[in-house]
């Protein structure tokens, strides 16, 4: 069964995106390194003034400081790679739980205090330290904004370390997909639409979980061997196939009609198919049997469900689905149409 | 680390940054004594979960403002100084952040300003113990940085998470800092700001144990004073003829009021010979060459060993402020190096009549003097005779405050028969005046110590001293009627105190000339040494590589060239992918940035060229970022660019 998490959609507003401190490039001095830069001018000028070496040791030491700082987090960083591992079911809208590996493969430097960032990620990921030739699996929270494949491109390291005096960055690639599911609705909506099938159980004269017989048909690659009829396929010597009669009352047929007028929004069709998948997502909560029709698809998985609503794209050429008047249909129409039920 | 503990360790950085203070004393002890107690109130605060508010903030802050105009005053009037009043300011500023600190975060300010007093502090030390100090400072300076790092990405994460610990990163980078630290050493700039005079003007608040005057109104007081003035290194074969050394700083030849003084004429600047040198006297026996470094006590004066004839490598040498001593012309330097050549007899370059010296001899003296010397009459006999006596007959008292009363010359031939050097030579002058003999007193360093591991005779400031110089006729004798035994640097200590002395003297010897006292000059004698080795090495490779450079040679050498050629090649063939896209998109008007993905590259270009170019991009992803090894995909990138560029 498919449980997305709790977190209502407008909860995770801890997207990172315009976080004071991100910027644009590969270095920045932070406050501190502004700190130490102008003292070491300072240091440099008196040292210069007076030609005392003893200044000139601090001189030293101090531009060492410096020097060292931005070899060691730019060495740092150059040796990162950040992989994706996985990530739970995604749903549009809410937070996803996920894993990063990041390995280091440099042989001289640790890199600690490593914050990633992207736009998938729902909040910064803070990782401790990657010891050098060592990799560290890491948990993040994403938040994809919209259904569909989503392709991981890129993500941001930063790191102050190792004495802060600047905030280095560095983009690397990451490779990944992950098919998001639609956003989910208030389930307030969706209970409306159970209202007119609540109560009833009686034959859909559809074929669909059930007891009594709807039909024989040939075998398709796919289908479980459990409804298989073996006595017909005996007799007519080919794979038979006993097909049963949906329970309506414990059943539903969801029809998605992707036929998108184009004078209909973007933003029409998208929530038509969040409405349809908080709808499926109801239903399987309730433990109704759930059969959904989309062009060319018959699905009653409701990981598949859920996937074929993430995927499914706008067509502009009219669908005509086979419907019964126990069927649900989602569809948008042009705005002097109503949408149907 | 929890975060007091990490608050404890701030303060007690900056309570340690200030510790230096007491030993070179650019400001008074009092202030550093109360910046540690409110510092260790804080301290002791904070250690028991209180907050820093030792002090109730609203009077700190009051304090703060009224310190503006105590600022002021204090460089004006109180410590008349506007180095130690920063000084004093600082450690205010020390002071008053932790309490600050409650109502914001200042870490950046903190330890800036602990920085500060860590400046202050290694500004004004010239030992090499300043050295430890500075490492362990840095250690815990790289500590409070990582501290605070952490904490500020912490917050920037919005994150929870627990301080690493630090002291193994500490000491790793401190390890590689004191590494670039030492290379920077010897690059940096030593030009001096030739607009702005120095700030700090000289930091070494030397004193020398010379005086300008010998007052023998005032008891002295010799304190021990372990300073190096002078090292000078000479070879064994010198050493039985010229040591002890004599450094001569000044000459008294005049007295006046109970006072010996020095005759102060104009000074003469000397001829120098086009190869550098000066010559300051006559030489005549065998002589010997040596080497002195020597650091600047009394203006730019020169301590020069007695025998010195002539001095290289010094600029411009004047005569003064008294006949037969010297000085240079070397502005605003704390030392100085120089050879020097040495005879056995040195002799004024122009022979002139010396007077004998104007000390009111009276009778009583006189007839010690005849009594002393009997019936010789060759005036150095008279000399030897009458140093011989003092140094037998009379006790050296190595602190003068001991004889506990103001004493004349003649209360120190006659009656008291006690004294320190000054008294002995001023004794023995006065003796030869009764006698007629031109003598004067001469001041400057005695003796001092062989440092065997590195063969230089190191002379400090407790090795001042005073003795004679008696007149010949043609040139000045030294004499000395000071108890050899009780002369400075006499004392016997143990072998392994000499041993540590000189391990001592031989890290202070490397501190001194290759730390402190490294300047320009040795900046431009490392770069030439170093060209020059360069070209000798490069000429000895040519002597070398000359006679086999027969046709033989020509055809190893072109092979040679050929193998680096197909090197190049092979390695020019071997690129990665990145670079050969980055190629491709550069021919393109498509620069990537160090921070660009190669989408964000692909997506400057013409929709055409990125449709042409996704496939590569992709395949480069793929062996790029794969945890598998693609082995093909590079030359297939190069193939296939190689197609898109035809």
């Amino acid at each position: 069964m498919i449980t997305p998490p709790a977190t209502p959609h407008s909860a995770p507003s801890t997207q990172h995106s315009a976080l004071p401190w991100q910027f644009d490039g590969v270095v920045r001095l932070t406050r501190i390194g502004v700190t130490f830069v102008l003292f070491t001018v300072f240091a440099g000028f008196a040292a210069i003034n007076t030609g005392n070496n003893a200044l000139y040791i601090g001189l030293s030491f101090m531009l060492g400081a410096l020097l060292l700082s931005g070899v060691a987090s730019k060495g740092g960083l150059k040796h990162l790679s950040v992989d994706f591992e996985s990530v739970e079911e995604a749903w549009a809208g809410r937070e996803a739980h996920g894993r990063l590996r990041v390995a280091n493969r440099s042989r001289i430097w640790n890199v600690r205090d490593l914050i990633l960032t992207s736009s998938e990620l729902a909040a910064p990921v803070f990782v401790g330290i990657v010891g050098r030739r060592r990799d560290v699996h890491v948990d993040a929270t994403f938040l994809f904004h919209r259904r569909g494949l989503v392709q991981l491109n890129s993500i941001d390291l930063y790191t102050r370390y190792p004495f802060g005096f600047f905030l280095k960055k560095r983009r690397v690639k990451i490779r990944g997909d992950v098919v998001v599911y639609p956003r989910l609705l208030d389930a307030e909506a969706a209970r409306e639409r159970f209202r007119p099938i609540d109560g009833e159980q009686h034959s859909a004269s559809r074929p669909g979980p059930g007891s009594d017989v709807h039909a024989f048909r040939e075998y398709a690659r796919g289908d479980s061997l459990r409804h298989v009829a073996w006595k017909k396929s005996a007799s007519l010597g080919r794979w038979i196939i006993k097909q049963t009669e949906l329970e309506a009352g414990r059943a539903v047929h969801v029809v998605v009609d992707p036929y998108k007028p184009r004078s209909v929004s973007d933003d029409d069709f998208e929530q038509m198919v969040s409405e349809a998948a908080t709808f499926v997502h109801e239903a399987l909560r309730r433990g109704f049997e759930v059969v959904v029709s989309m062009p060319r698809l018959e699905l009653r998985n409701g990981r598949e469900i859920f996937r074929a609503l993430a995927l499914i794209e706008p067509v502009h050429e009219p669908f005509v689905p086979l419907v019964d008047r126990n069927s649900v249909v989602f569809a948008v129409r042009r705005s002097d149409e109503r949408k149907s039920a | 680390m929890s975060e007091r503990a990490h608050e404890i360790e701030a303060l007690a950085l900056a309570m340690f940054a200030a510790v230096p203070l007491y030993l070179t004393q650019t400001i008074g002890p009092v202030p550093i004594v109360v910046y540690h107690a409110v510092m260790l109130a804080i301290v002791l605060r904070v250690a028991a979960g209180k907050s820093a508010e030792v002090v109730p903030a609203w009077i700190m802050r009051g304090l703060a403002i009224a310190y503006i105009g105590f600022y002021a005053v204090d460089a004006a009037a109180i410590s008349r100084s506007a180095i130690a009043a920063s000084t004093h300011l600082v450690l205010f500023i020390s002071a008053y952040q932790p309490i600050e600190s409650m109502r914001r975060r200042n870490d950046a300010q903190r330890l800036l300003i602990t920085a500060l007093i860590f400046t202050a502090s290694i500004a004004s030390a010239t030992h090499v113990s300043i050295l430890p100090f500075v490492i362990v400072f840095a250690f815990f300076f790289f500590r409070q940085l990582m501290h605070v790092a952490h904490r500020d990405t912490i917050a920037a994460a919005a994150a929870t998470a627990p301080e690493l610990p630090s002291s193994r990163a500490a000491g790793f980078y401190l390890g590689a800092t004191s590494a670039a630290a030492l290379m920077l050493f010897p690059l940096l700039p030593r030009v001096r700001n030739p607009i702005v005079p120095g700030l700090a003007g000289s930091l070494t608040n030397a004193s020398t144990g010379l005086s300008e005057v010998i007052d023998l109104n005032n008891q002295r007081t010799i304190s021990s004073d372990t300073t190096v003035v002078s090292r000078v290194t000479m070879g064994r074969d010198a050493m039985p003829f010229f040591t002890p050394l004599r450094l001569r700083g000044a000459v008294y030849d005049r007295f006046r009021n109970n006072q010996w003084l020095q005759a102060r004429r104009e000074f003469l600047p000397l001829d120098m010979s086009p190869n550098g040198s000066v010559r300051i006297a006559r030489d005549s026996g065998f002589t010997r060459h040596a080497f002195a470094q020597q650091r600047f006590v009394t203006g730019t004066r020169l301590f020069l060993p007695v025998g010195t004839y002539q001095i290289d490598g010094v600029p411009q040498v004047y005569e003064g402020p008294t006949r037969d001593t010297y000085m240079v012309w070397q502005p605003r330097t704390d030392s100085i190096l120089y050879d020097l050549r040495m005879a056995r007899d040195v002799a004024p370059l122009t022979v002139r009549r010396v007077p004998v010296s104007n000390y009111p001899v009276t009778p009583p003296i006189t007839s010690m003097a005849r009594r002393i010397v009997g019936n010789h009459t060759d005036p150095m006999t008279q000399a030897a005779d009458i140093e011989r006596y003092l140094s037998t007959n009379f006790q050296y008292v190595p602190d003068p405050s001991k004889i506990g009363r103001r004493m004349t010359v003649d209360d120190f031939l006659l009656h008291e028969r006690r004294g320190h050097c000054e008294y002995f030579a001023a004794g023995m002058v006065a003796l030869m005046s009764a006698l007629g003999t031109p003598a004067r007193i001469v001041g400057g360093f005695y003796g001092g110590k062989l440092n065997p591991l590195t063969g230089w005779f190191v002379l400090r400031r407790e090795d001042a001293h005073a003795w004679v110089e008696v007149y010949d006729g043609a040139a000045w004798r030294t004499f000395d009627p000071t108890p050899a035994s009780l002369r400075p640097g006499a004392g016997q200590g143990g072998l392994l105190g000499m041993y540590a002395s000189a391990i001592g003297d031989s890290i202070n010897y490397f501190w001194d000339r290759r730390i402190l006292t490294y300047g320009l000059a040795d900046q431009l004698r490392f770069f030439v040494d170093s060209f020059e080795s360069a070209r000798d090495a490069l000429r000895a490779v040519k002597l070398r590589v000359q006679p086999v450079f027969t046709m033989h040679g020509a055809a190893i050498a072109a092979a040679m060239m050929a193998v680096v050629a197909l090197l190049y090649l092979f390695a020019w063939q071997r690129r990665p992918a990145f670079a050969l896209l980055r190629e491709h998109l550069a021919r393109r008007g498509v620069e990537v940035g160090s921070a660009m993905t190669m989408e964000e590259a692909l997506g400057r270009l013409p929709a055409d060229d990125a449709a042409a170019l996704a496939p590569l991009i992709s395949l480069y992803e793929r062996e790029r970022f794969s945890a598998h090894v693609s082995r093909g995909a590079r030359a297939e990138i190069r193939r296939r660019l190689a197609a898109l560029a035809s």
